[in-house]
């Protein structure tokens, strides 16, 4: 039936990379001017629906999401990833955290298991696996003709060193938390144990883990599924890896196509492996390249990239029907953006969020809400977006099918009720400059952060501060511009070093194939980037993975009360869903552009000529 | 005696200034480029002493990429904003930098210049030296990384810092000038009667190099709207708040924008390229009377 390549999904949710919202210090002084337009707003609102004046609004449904057809022997292949900066280099699964990086390590390195359509691992990988009963012991089988590009097969002690070295205290990636449900994965981290007591190797292609606790998320990618080559890294300290020459340099993989060359940051050439254990990719060559995300569409015309990874969307309307040499595909994107609110700080020492309403600007919930009722997201995806993005409602997207819950009702755009929300919370406009003080009678002015990326960026970041000062609240750019994207999530946090000054930011996450959201809210991660945590959320998160939750409708009313329950916490505001594009040239074939459920897989995808297909 | 000086007060030669004005009237192109100039710089601060930048830079989601119209006369960009509002205040903006970066460098420079010539040997050296110092960096970059660490600037501020790196070429000019100029007879004769050497470079020598300053600043004011420009094209200028030429002008790297949507950024272009015509043409003209030689009048 039908499978999915695993590759870049991770079972906790990583963030992705995209565009966000800009800010910008636009004059007070109009606040009072405005405000008085909020009933004409109000009224104006009835009228979005039928308006269609300008631009055609495009639906997600109309796009498929691959491509098949008869592919030419051998035929080289280029590669656009769409990117305003370079990607990071750590090319390696165990190591990367940004999204650029997976997608250049997608071509040349592959997990050991697959997963089906609803995420949950099959057969057809590159390793197959038995469980017991309980559901906490699983028994792995390497296939034997699985080898690393090397030559070297892939053996049942490459996986278990992967995971000792993620276990390891010195390693400096993100995924520990992926480990720690396998038993002694914490006495090891702590140096109490000399090994991870639930790692058994059985023989030189088996092996045995044993997980603390049989939970839904194990079978939905609850498993570390991507080897390290032991024979390159046993004599690198573990401190070292990430930066070492094996994982910047010379990466290896088990994936279709080998990395020839690399010009750090900017490309990478890969050729074919003929030795893959599938079969032999179609191709001959692929390269890789990262593009503007203003220059993609000249780039695609010229035939300079035959395929980029994700499409600007906001550009689709405008190339729809001028753009004839490529075949645009679409998807429900497993990411959508969000406003997030810093409601505390990152304890390094302990490894845990540290929480502080008190000293936290936007710490209080109805403050949250109101900003919530005061941005209009439906104009937002109409108009910047063409549809192509739509209001977001609770922080399970819809493209978990089961567990989204359409039920839920949600702020939207409604000033009036911002309004009175923060009357009632005691935010009154004290010294009558149209801008209101908080409950003691302080100046409020919140600091905004968000990061450039494509076009709208700015425009967007504009439109919020001027939504939340229509209501009352004064938003200002943090250093009065955007910030690049590995700045702003420096900033944020990504490294547990907050800065202090930033009380609200826009951002944007992927989610990952489990729709466990521990990875993202949990009390204990450093991706919980607003630093919110409380004990009703941790119980549901808790109960989501539990025994019981092996029973799909348990789970379900779990996640519903979840979801639920941050839309009255408001420790970030969903604002929109999105889309995701990828126009490929019309020479390219067999290209999938789902990680779920994919019927064509990467080793297949060919080209019907040798030079692209030119308007 | 007395009557000796009055004689040469009527026949002494037109002043500089007179000599400037002569050749800017004779010069029919150049007086058309300073009238357009006095025009467009009235305008644009006229005008936008009625626009309200915070109004301009509201981003309406309903009139988003519209074409010129009644209502927007060139149009709105991808945030829905009024180009034509954005014009007048970028122009304003740009002008404004390029002017005081002009009168900063200007001064300052000038100030080194006269002192390092009029004085001489060690101090000139010395002075010279800081000179090479500052000419060989590169200073585009740092202005980008300067701009890049402050956290918030205003046009004051941001012409300070472009001014901080644009002050030697007019100080070598001025230099070499007033090395020439304390060699002369006046200057000489000042000095035997015991005037200061404040009152020999402030009353005498610098009147004499009046042409020259008003011509080498004309020349900058023109460079300083471009680097200004160029600035704020890359990214480095102003945020999309505070419009500039420049920030109208880099819109057009998007390609959708460049193809469909003239009027976001055709109007910046034609503009820059008029005023940077305009000064230098009058530019030119004062050169030329400055310049006995290639006089016209």
């Amino acid at each position: 039936m039908s499978k999915a390549k695993f590759s870049k999904l991770l079972f906790a949710m990583m963030l992705v990379l995209l565009l966000v919202l800009a800010a910008c210090s636009g004059g007070s002084d109009d606040a009072e001017g405005d405000g008085g337009g909020d009933s004409g707003d109000s009224g104006s609102e009835e009228n979005n629906d039928s308006e269609e004046a300008d631009g055609e609004i495009y639906d997600i449904a109309d796009f498929s999401p691959s491509k098949e057809g008869e592919a030419m022997d051998g035929g080289e292949l280029n590669f656009g990833l769409v990117s305003d900066t370079v990607f990071a280099g750590t090319l390696n699964f165990n190591f990367y955290s940004d999204v650029y990086d997976s997608e250049v390590i997608d071509w040349f390195d592959e997990a050991l298991l697959e997963v089906d359509d609803t995420f949950t691992y099959t057969q057809e990988g590159a390793a197959q696996f038995e469980v017991n009963e309980e559901g906490n012991e699983f028994t792995f089988t390497i296939r034997d003709e699985v080898n690393w590009h090397d030559g070297e097969p892939v053996t049942a002690e490459d996986w278990a060193f992967a995971i000792e070295v993620i276990a390891d205290p010195d390693y400096d990636g993100p995924r520990y938390g992926d480990v720690v449900n396998l038993v002694g994965a914490e006495e090891y981290h702590d140096g109490e144990a000399d090994s991870i007591e639930g790692l058994e190797i059985i023989d030189d292609k088996t092996l045995k883990m044993t997980f603390k606790q049989a939970t839904p998320s194990l079978l939905s990618g609850g498993i570390w599924s991507y080897a390290l080559p032991k024979h390159i890294f046993e004599d690198i300290p573990v401190a070292d890896m990430s930066s070492s020459d094996a994982v910047r340099e010379n990466p290896i993989g088990i994936g279709p196509f080998k990395v020839e060359s690399i010009t750090p940051g900017e490309s990478v050439t890969y050729t074919k492996n003929e030795d893959y254990w599938r079969g032999e990719p179609s191709l001959d060559k692929v390269t890789l390249k990262v593009i503007a995300p203003q220059t993609v569409v000249q780039a695609l015309e010229t035939g300079e990239v035959d395929m980029v990874d994700s499409f600007p969307t906001d550009q689709y309307p405008d190339v729809v029907d001028s753009l004839t040499n490529v075949d645009f595909l679409g998807r429900l994107d497993r990411s959508y953006s969000y406003v997030g609110f810093k409601l505390g700080t990152w304890d390094d020492e302990n490894g845990k969020v540290d929480m502080d309403l008190e000293n936290s600007k936007v710490g209080d919930v109805e403050l949250r809400r109101a900003m919530w009722y005061a941005v209009d997201n439906d104009a937002v995806g109409e108009r910047f977006y063409n549809g192509l993005r739509w209001n977001a409602t609770t922080l399970m997207p819809s493209f978990y099918e089961i567990y989204h819950d359409d039920s839920i009702e949600t702020p939207t755009y409604d000033p009036d009720m911002a309004n009175q929300i923060l009357d009632e919370a005691g935010y009154e406009d004290v010294d009558g400059d149209g801008i209101r003080e908080n409950p003691d009678g302080e100046e409020l002015v919140l600091n905004y952060a968000t990061m450039e990326g494509g076009d709208t960026a700015e425009p967007l970041a504009n439109y919020y501060i001027q939504s939340w000062e229509q209501v009352g609240i004064k938003v200002e750019k943090i250093d009065g511009r955007l910030l690049e994207f590995n700045d702003f999530y420096d900033r944020i946090g990504q490294q547990g070093n907050d800065d202090p000054d930033i009380d609200v930011y826009s951002a944007a996450w992927s989610v990952g194939t489990d729709v466990d959201p521990t990875g993202l809210w949990g009390p204990n991660v450093i991706y919980n980037f607003t630093r919110w945590e409380d004990e009703e959320n941790t119980r549901l998160l808790e109960e989501g993975v539990s025994p019981e939750a092996m029973d799909l409708e348990y789970r379900q009313e779990v996640y519903s009360e979840w979801q639920e329950y941050m839309v009255e916490q408001v420790p970030v505001f969903p604002t929109v869903y999105r889309a995701e594009l990828a126009p490929v040239n019309e020479r390219v074939v067999n290209w999938d552009i789902r990680q779920e459920g994919q019927e064509i897989l990467r080793y297949e995808v060919g080209v019907t000529q040798d030079e692209p297909v030119l308007p | 005696m007395e009557a000796n000086t009055a004689k040469i007060a009527e026949q002494k030669s037109p002043s500089s200034l007179n000599i400037l004005l002569r050749e800017l009237v004779r010069d029919k192109l150049a007086l058309v480029s300073l009238i357009f100039l006095i025009l467009i710089t009235a305008f644009v601060f006229g005008i936008s002493l009625f626009l309200n930048q915070a109004e301009i830079v509201t981003v309406d989601l309903f009139a988003i990429n519209e074409p010129p119209s009644d209502q927007f006369i060139l149009g709105t960009d991808y945030g829905g904003r009024d180009v034509f509002g954005q014009l007048i205040i970028g122009t304003r903006n740009s002008l404004a930098i390029g002017f005081l970066v002009t009168v900063i460098s200007g001064v300052f420079g000038i100030a080194f210049g006269v002192v390092s010539g009029y004085f001489g040997g060690h101090i000139d050296n010395f002075m010279m030296r800081i000179i090479d110092f500052f000419m060989v960096l590169p200073f585009l970059m740092i202005i980008i990384v300067f701009v890049t660490m402050t956290p918030s600037y205003d046009i004051f501020t941001f012409a300070v810092i472009m001014a901080a790196f644009n002050w030697m070429g007019i100080a070598r000019l001025i230099r070499s000038k007033a090395l020439q100029e304390k060699e002369l007879d006046y200057a000489q004769a000042s000095k035997t009667l015991g005037s200061s050497n404040f009152s020999i470079i402030f009353k005498q020598v610098l009147p004499n190099i009046t042409s020259l300053i008003i011509v080498t600043m004309t020349l900058n004011l023109a460079q300083n709207i471009g680097i200004e420009s160029g600035l704020s094209f890359l990214g480095f200028g102003f945020p999309e708040d505070t419009p500039s030429l420049g920030t109208l002008l880099a819109y057009a790297t998007n390609p959708q924008t460049l193809e469909f949507r003239w009027w976001i950024w055709v109007p910046a272009a034609v503009l820059i390229l008029l005023l940077m015509l305009s000064v230098r043409n009058v530019g030119e003209a004062l050169r030329r009377a400055a310049d006995a030689r290639q006089r016209r009048g």
